[in-house]
């Protein structure tokens, strides 16, 4: 039968528990300007390695050790992987109806996903821009996830109370 | 694209829930062709048509618009 790119139905547990927090806390992150996220910062402060480093303020170096806050990695990490197991594990009975609305559903994030893209680019400049294509990085994915679930919650409800 | 699943469900005395085990889809599945809301592919419609020993014509009928 056709191959099916999708991980088995318990690792959605598993994604929801990685994609719902660090979401959250990386939220929290972004916009806090508390104590306790400068502490965290500078325990988090770690030397790594780097294929390319050219910030801002510095000069370029590469294939060398620099010190770095490693939250934001870590964050970004855990919200694609979470992510990806939320939106690409079988539901319990993944039959042909479920493929459609997944097909569906990706093809319409994607649609909304650029729309934002093309809205912000025009509207939004500076730092909310940056924000914005930061929040890309997964916001395809998020997107997914949520009109797919929206979706399968409404064809749920709708055969509820027939039978 | 009709069909006369509903029918066909009541004459075997059968719940879509039943039905729906019996051939590997979802509830929901079997309750969104009966109502026409989703057409099945041709591997399903050949398995619903095999539980009621009846051709595929038997069960699913092309509309006009189709």
């Amino acid at each position: 039968m056709k191959k099916e790119f999708l991980f088995q139905n318990r690792f959605k547990k598993i994604g929801w528990i990685l994609f719902v927090p660090s979401i959250i806390l990386g939220i929290l992150y972004r916009f806090s300007e508390t104590k306790l996220k400068d502490d965290l910062e500078e325990f988090f402060t770690v030397k790594v390695f780097s294929l390319i480093n050219d910030g801002w303020f510095s000069t370029s170096k590469y294939f060398g050790m620099v010190n770095e806050c490693i939250i934001d990695e870590i964050l970004l990490i855990l919200i694609i992987f979470g992510g990806f197991m939320v939106a690409f594990s079988k539901t319990k009975i993944e039959d042909e109806l479920v493929s459609k609305i997944r097909y569906e559903s990706l093809v319409w994030a994607t649609f909304f996903n650029f729309t934002i893209i093309i809205f912000a680019t025009c509207f939004l400049f500076g730092q909310s821009y940056l924000d914005v294509m930061t929040a890309n990085i997964f916001s395809l994915l998020f997107f997914y996830i949520i009109r797919f679930h929206f979706m399968l919650y409404k064809l749920k409800k709708s055969t509820k109370d027939e039978e | 694209m009709k069909n006369n699943l509903r029918v066909l469900r009541a004459i075997a005395n059968i719940s879509q829930a039943d039905l729906a085990e019996k051939i590997g889809v979802s509830r929901q599945t079997i309750n969104a062709m009966e109502s026409g809301k989703y057409v099945p592919s041709t591997l399903l419609a050949l398995k619903l048509a095999r539980f009621f020993d009846k051709n595929v014509a038997d069960v699913f009928e092309l509309e006009a618009n189709d």
